[in-house]
């Protein structure tokens, strides 16, 4: 289980104003800094087993929730750990790293490597023994149809077998959670139904798995629970149902409508 | 730290960095061809070239002057072998037109006694054949001399030559060939290292950006320290191939050419042992590897804000030209390894290598530069951690650090500059006084300080000026309030006993060099008083204050914390002084004028405190006597416990008065 208790993150912006001084006079430009919240007080549990799919128009603060949450960003305040099987609870960010497959559209692989070459480097890093690194790696590769290109580099591999990688990449130390950003964003369908259908297969396995997306239709047919953020609040919590019936709607994408109308309204 | 991780991570590195192209090629192709081609190269070239020209044939004319003529002609053709050339004399009507048409190479014309040798200077082969001329003139000039000595019934050798006058250098081959070595191969490794450490550097940070692998990097359970320190051994590592294949390959492209032109000359019996170079190679290679560390935290440091490997180059840029112009410093006269020079980044390098090949092994000095470099190396390395640990750098899209190089158009008004404002500001100042003030003072005397203290009034100015920051709040314009005023003046005496009785300390431990006393003594007694104040307490009160506690520290104030910005400004200021014991005793002047300035937000008050105590000091060398009879402790060659008790205890009562003073309101600008 993944606890994320009253994550906020603060960021500084400039603001730039700029000075009148009269007809066909150049204006002065002043920048001012200011501070914001990019995720304001956040807290929730997400369970073994569950999908949870975080949802928000464009600068909510998803990225920066999701981030926090895989140990890649410092909390301004508050904290991430995760409830291990055993019930301890680890806070240390390297320790948390170990238990987290993380993936984003800004997660590129290394381009001069081998998904072969790679996979090695990761499972080094995680602390895995050599054969059993092996021995995951054959899973790997035959779950995710990569045996035709393991050990081609990875630039030279095409945009879906480029995503398979990525996967393969959070599966080495096979992790107890998955987060993932905006994970179908660009893919063409069938790359985009593969990692779908992993995330379904993950949650199978008693995995749990954190996602934000603005597919709308996809999350409704996926996640147990979602949260919808606004300015780094949460505005709407609930199962896909709970909210389509609190919201009076059929599906997920007009509930979102209906949430962020009353939000912007108030 | 996890020593398993961190060794996974570097050979991720090593291989990405391998699998480079560009870095292949400035690493490994770049010196291995390089020193070939221009060393080996070049020298083959200009043989050729000159064999070439040694075998045409010259074609030259006489204008009216047959009996001269007759004369040089015979002397062309005798003594070509010492002329060098073959010539061929023709007749011409007008010599000018065919010189003109390129007919003929040179010719003589002759008006009375006077001989005029014509040749277009614009043309090689033209300049060959007046230079063959002039040699057969003055062939001709001392037969003549000759002719008419004995015709007077005299001894030629005797009015010739009444003295003889010979050279002996008394340097051996090794010798004579270490200082041109010496003098060249500092720059030349530098420059490789330099561009054998960038590309990886850039490659490391800014290139994983823009592929976008550093946020899976982040996603990996590995430390801060383990991500920085793999990638700063991998691209060392680099860095330090390159030096020693640089050392290598120069040194071998430099033993060829001593090889082949000792062997032009082997009827000179010129004896020469490669094996005295062997110390010097190793020292040489041991202080470039240790010099290549710092090379690369720096690279690193000035690549890890760019967001792209276009935006890096850019950056790179000002770095590489800095490093080349210190990498100049062994071509300079008079600039030697010295304590002052063995501190400063890049020049002590490039002065050790050259002394390494001019046999003078001062281990002392060597000591000195090796520690630097190391010390420079930790420092730049935790700079890096800290950037690592900047969120903005690592997941911004990078910005620049140099306001200089955005377009001043395009600048913001009232802006502040950056730490790499502030880093590029100083690095230009520190080499335009070791160039320009050491020049300035050497052709001027006293009147280089004051063109000294100019620059550093002036380039901190400028540089604000172009990039259009806000003077009043970055140079802390703002006239002081009275209490503050009074706690500067006590800070600045306070400062000024408390450095007499650590000076008075530590001399024992770091004597400064008399000589340096003395010259400093004859320099300032030549000079009025007024001079003397204007340059040595005016002067540096306005320019080093608008550098120092200015920019320097008008720029950190909105950076760190308190603290730091006050220590950093202060021990850069110290710095700046070049000397062991003057580091100790400006520290503790520096850090009050930095807390005055800081806590009232005002330079002028620390102007007010560097006038009291550099205008102090020039009372105390223009009235000596005055001085000693009014407050002895001042003078006294060396001071008692009790004497230092005193006025170290003056000095902190002083001090904790001034910092009452100067606390009063904690509102800064």
């Amino acid at each position: 289980m993944i606890i994320a208790d009253n994550l906020c993150k603060q960021f500084e912006r400039t603001v730039l104003s700029e000075e009148k001084k009269g007809f066909g006079k150049k204006g002065k430009q002043n920048g001012k800094k200011e501070t914001f919240y990019a995720v304001d007080h956040i807290s929730f549990r997400v369970k073994q087993g569950e999908i949870l799919g975080i949802l928000g128009p464009n600068g909510a603060g998803k990225t920066t929730l999701l981030r926090m949450l895989g140990s890649l960003m410092e909390p301004t305040e508050g904290s991430v750990s995760i409830e291990s099987k055993d019930g301890n609870i680890i806070r240390d960010p390297v320790e948390l790293k170990k238990s987290i497959g993380y993936l984003s559209g800004n997660t590129k692989l290394y381009h001069r490597m081998s998904t072969r070459e790679m996979l090695y480097m990761l499972a080094e890093i995680y602390g895995i023994e050599k054969s059993e690194a092996e021995k995951r790696m054959e899973e790997i590769s035959k779950v995710l149809d990569m045996e035709s290109f393991f050990d081609n580099r990875i630039e030279k591999l095409s945009t879906g077998q480029t995503q398979r990688a990525s996967i393969a990449r959070c599966l080495i130390h096979d992790p107890d959670i998955y987060i993932f950003d905006e994970p179908t964003l660009g893919l063409d369908i069938l790359s985009a139904d593969a990692i779908v259908s992993f995330m379904k297969s993950q949650k199978e396995r008693g995995k749990t798995v954190l996602y934000s997306t603005h597919y709308l239709e996809e999350a409704q047919f996926l996640c147990d629970r979602i949260l919808m953020i606004y300015q780094g609040k949460i505005v709407k919590e609930g199962s896909p149902k709970e909210i389509m019936d609190a919201c009076g709607a059929d599906n997920l994408r007009d509930a979102f409508h209906y949430v962020m109308e009353e939000v912007e309204k108030a | 730290m996890n020593i398993k991780r961190m060794g996974a991570l570097f050979k991720r590195e090593i291989r990405d960095i391998f699998r480079d192209k560009k870095t292949m090629i400035m690493m490994v192709l770049l010196p291995l061809v390089l020193y070939p081609l221009l060393i080996v190269g070049v020298a083959l070239l200009s043989t050729a070239i000159i064999q070439s020209q040694e075998e045409k044939t010259y074609t030259v004319a006489f204008e009216d002057c047959a009996d001269l003529e007759a004369e040089i002609s015979e002397i062309l053709s005798k003594e070509q072998e010492e002329i060098g050339y073959s010539m061929e004399v023709v007749s011409k009507m007008s010599c000018k037109e065919a010189l003109e048409a390129e007919e003929i190479d040179a010719y003589v014309s002759m008006d009375q006694k006077e001989i005029t040798i014509n040749y277009l200077s614009a043309k090689e082969r033209s300049v060959t054949a007046s230079g063959a001329l002039d040699e057969a003139l003055d062939i001709y000039k001392a037969s003549l001399t000759k002719q008419q000595i004995e015709a007077a019934g005299l001894d030629v050798d005797e009015i010739l030559n009444p003295v003889k006058i010979a050279d002996k250098d008394m340097s051996t081959a090794e010798e004579s060939i270490g200082s041109v070595i010496g003098m060249m191969m500092p720059f030349f490794i530098i420059t490789m290292i330099l561009l054998g450490a960038i590309y990886p550097a850039i490659d490391v940070t800014a290139g994983e950006k823009e592929r976008g692998t550093l946020e899976t990097l982040l996603t990996l359970p590995v430390t801060n320290f383990e991500m920085i320190m793999s990638k700063f051994l991998a691209v060392s590592c680099i860095a330090c191939v390159s030096a020693i294949l640089n050392v290598i390959s120069m040194g071998a492209a430099m033993a060829f050419l001593v090889t082949s032109s000792l062997a032009s000359a082997a009827d000179m019996n010129i004896s020469f042992d490669f094996a005295v170079f062997l110390p010097g190679i190793l020292f040489t290679i041991l202080v470039m590897m240790v010099f290549a560390l710092f090379v690369t935290a720096v690279c690193m440091c000035t690549c890890v804000f760019a967001k792209n490997f276009k935006d890096a180059n850019n950056y790179a840029t000002p770095v590489m030209f800095v490093f080349m112009f210190a990498a100049y410093a062994p071509m300079l006269p008079d600039v030697e390894l010295t304590v002052q020079t063995a501190a400063i980044p890049v020049v002590n390098v490039a002065l050790l290598v050259a002394g390494l090949f001019e046999f003078n092994y001062n281990y002392a000095l060597f000591g000195v530069v090796l520690a630097s470099n190391i010390a420079y190396s930790l420092l730049a390395i935790m700079v890096l951690g800290r950037i690592y640990n900047s969120e903005s750098v690592l997941f911004s899209e990078g910005f620049s650090s140099v306001k200089l190089f955005d377009k001043r158009s395009e600048m913001k008004e009232k802006q502040m500059p950056g730490i790499g404002d502030c880093v590029l500001l100083m690095c230009v100042v520190l080499l335009l006084m070791l160039y320009g003030g050491t020049y300035t003072q050497l052709k001027l005397g006293f009147g280089g300080v004051a063109v000294q203290q100019a620059i550093i009034l002036i380039c901190p100015l400028v540089y604000a000026w172009y990039m259009k920051a806000d003077a009043k709040k970055l140079f802390s314009v703002k006239v002081p309030k009275i209490k503050g005023i009074l706690g500067g003046i006590c800070f600045a005496f306070a400062g000024f006993l408390l450095a007499l009785v650590v000076g008075a300390l530590l001399t024992p431990v770091f004597p400064q060099s008399a000589e340096s006393l003395k010259a400093m003594d004859e320099m300032i007694k030549e000079q009025p008083a007024w001079a003397l104040i204007l340059v040595m307490a005016l002067m540096p009160a306005i320019g080093e204050e608008f550098l120092f506690r200015g920019f320097l520290m008008g720029t950190l104030r909105g950076k760190c914390k308190p603290w730091v910005a006050i220590i950093v400004t202060t021990l850069i200021f110290a710095a700046y002084h070049m000397s062991v014991l003057k580091m100790f005793t400006i520290s503790i002047i520096g850090l009050g004028f930095t807390v005055a300035a800081y806590m009232t937000g005002s330079i002028f008050v620390s102007m007010l405190m560097h006038f009291i105590n550099n205008g102090v000091s020039v009372l105390i060398s223009l009235y000596p006597e005055q001085v000693g009879k009014m407050f002895p402790i001042l003078m006294a060659e060396s001071l008692g416990a009790v004497e230092m008790l005193v006025t170290a205890l003056l000095g902190v009562i002083l001090a904790i008065v001034g910092w009452l003073l100067v606390k009063g309101k904690k509102k800064t600008v």
